[in-house]
């Protein structure tokens, strides 16, 4: 077996507080969830389970058994399972075993009039899967329209719109990326503060105003 | 590609840096080799992501030393020579693009506004082809790339078709990176695809205003439901700009989860900074700030 140490990314005299954290940093990193629509699923689950492995591995080694923290290991989160009274098994299972291609062809056989709120839905997923992603997300929203109170259906729409927040990659105009953000809205609001604190106390900084 | 895939110069260790420079210079001087001096003009910021990437992925060992700069005699750059191929095929890689992009004025553009490019064509287009033999799944990939993509503008293809030529180029070209590794070849392919989109996507975000000026085809036009505008309101604009922003997010949160899993030997922290710095703050410089392409091109990441 590869050395826990170096799966972790951490050093062999490393702090327990130090391992816990590069754990719980690569377990967000490859969390069943951020790949649960991805090709690259089996991937990432063969890298966490090596990263569960060597937590384990190494707090054993240090005996510190009582672990307080077993974290959110399990569980992945899938958007297409297998429902009930589905009038589209077959493009299900052909979806959740990956094969995108062939649930495409059933999805694009089926006549305009017998599309309905599950076949949005189904045709978004594949979609989705094959990384268009605009037109998945119309396909949930439309799916939604129809049939507003599924959970599956909304849950997958919320996912598309979430991930164009930009919290989860890319730019979000609503957070501040610059550290110690200083530009020139804030030196001028600054200055006339400074200013009226001055006022304040009987001097003047700003002469002008 | 077009001058994107930047990195993030303030969030960047020295050591990352001088790095990134030294494959820069690197690249250069390997185009010269290669390709003759006039080649070095055709040097990007994308096509040294690429040999970035390729020389992380093979865990090639580097060992910088000092020479002359082409450029300017009177400086010295670090080089980071490798004894694969990496530099050999983003020379390659550059070469070939240069020559679509020029081919594609020309075919675009009036007489006069091409002059330029159908001066420089032939030269660089008996270089590309000597490219194209050495590596010819680059020269594939990037011709299928420009004809897939003329096919999607005929068709007025929505966002997505239109994206899919050149994220398809991409995930093409980063594939073969992986060799015949699987566990490689997969999330290479999947990143790959995403940045593909991302920069075709960013370009047209970046082009909307002068293609609703001009009349030319845009994938967001339709999207947005701006047909027959030829100029925005400031909201308009605002909105326009929201909307292009939340697609490359939504493209950027698939790439990271495939970047993740590329298992990187030397400089996996300069791509790292590249994804998920760099390609933000181009988000914000052309988005919300409305950096135009003129000052980008001044703004210098080198001293």
């Amino acid at each position: 077996m590869t050395d826990p140490y170096k799966v972790l990314g951490i050093s062999p005299n490393a702090t327990d507080e130090q391992i816990k954290d590069a754990y719980r940093n690569l377990a967000k990193k490859y969390h069943p969830d951020q790949y649960a629509d991805s090709p690259l699923k089996d991937l990432a689950d063969e890298k966490m389970k090596e990263i569960n492995e060597a937590y384990d591995a190494i707090t054993e080694q240090r005996k510190n058994g009582a672990s307080s923290w077993d974290g959110n290991r399990a569980g992945g989160y899938n958007p297409v399972g297998n429902s009930g009274r589905s009038g589209f098994s077959d493009v299900r299972s052909y979806i959740m075993s990956g094969r995108i291609a062939d649930a495409e062809q059933i999805l694009n056989g089926v006549p305009p009039e017998r599309r309905n709120a599950e076949w949005y839905f189904l045709k978004g997923s594949v979609l989705y899967r094959r990384g268009w992603l605009e037109e998945a997300k119309d396909h949930f929203s439309r799916a939604c329209q129809m049939d507003p109170g599924n959970p599956e259906y909304s849950a997958a729409l919320n996912q598309a719109m979430n991930q164009g927040t930009g919290v989860y990659g890319g730019y979000n105009p609503r957070a501040n990326m610059n550290a110690g953000g200083c530009n020139s809205c804030d030196m001028c609001s600054s200055l006339i503060c400074a200013d009226c604190c001055c006022e304040c106390m009987g001097g003047d900084l700003i002469p002008c105003c | 590609m077009f001058g994107y895939v930047r990195p993030y110069k303030s969030e960047m260790l020295v050591r990352e840096y001088e790095q990134y420079k030294a494959i820069y210079c690197e690249l250069c001087r390997q185009l010269g080799k290669e390709y003759g001096w006039a080649a070095r003009f055709t040097l990007s910021y994308d096509c040294t992501f690429y040999a970035v990437l390729a020389l992380s992925v093979s865990g090639a060992r580097v060992k910088q030393r000092q020479g002359k700069c082409a450029a300017n005699p009177l400086k010295k750059c670090n080089y980071l020579p490798s004894e694969g191929e990496e530099y050999k095929k983003a020379a390659a890689l550059s070469m070939i693009m240069t020559c679509h992009k020029l081919r594609d004025n020309v075919a675009d553009e009036g007489f006069l506004g091409s002059l330029g490019a159908r001066c420089l064509l032939p030269f660089v287009s008996r270089k590309a082809k000597k490219a194209e033999a050495r590596y010819p799944f680059l020269g594939a990939a990037v011709k299928a790339a420009m004809e897939d993509q003329r096919l999607a503008e005929e068709e007025q293809g929505g966002v997505d078709r239109c994206a899919e030529p050149t994220a398809k180029m991409l995930s093409e070209i980063f594939r073969e990176l992986g060799g015949c590794q699987k566990s490689l070849c997969l999330p290479l392919e999947r990143f790959g695809y995403f940045l593909g989109r991302w920069v075709y996507l960013m370009d047209a975000a970046d082009d909307l205003s002068r293609d609703l000026s001009q009349g030319a085809f845009n994938p967001f036009i339709a999207r947005l439901g701006l047909g027959g505008k030829r100029e925005l309101t400031e909201e308009e604009q605002k909105a326009a700009d929201e909307a292009c922003n939340g697609a490359l997010n939504a493209t950027a949160a698939q790439m990271l989860p495939a970047l993740h899993l590329i298992p990187m030997e030397n400089f996996g922290p300069l791509v790292e900074n590249v994804v998920e710095k760099g390609l933000p703050e181009m988000q914000r410089e052309i988005l919300f700030l409305h950096v135009t392409r003129k000052k980008r091109k001044k703004e210098k990441l080198f001293s």
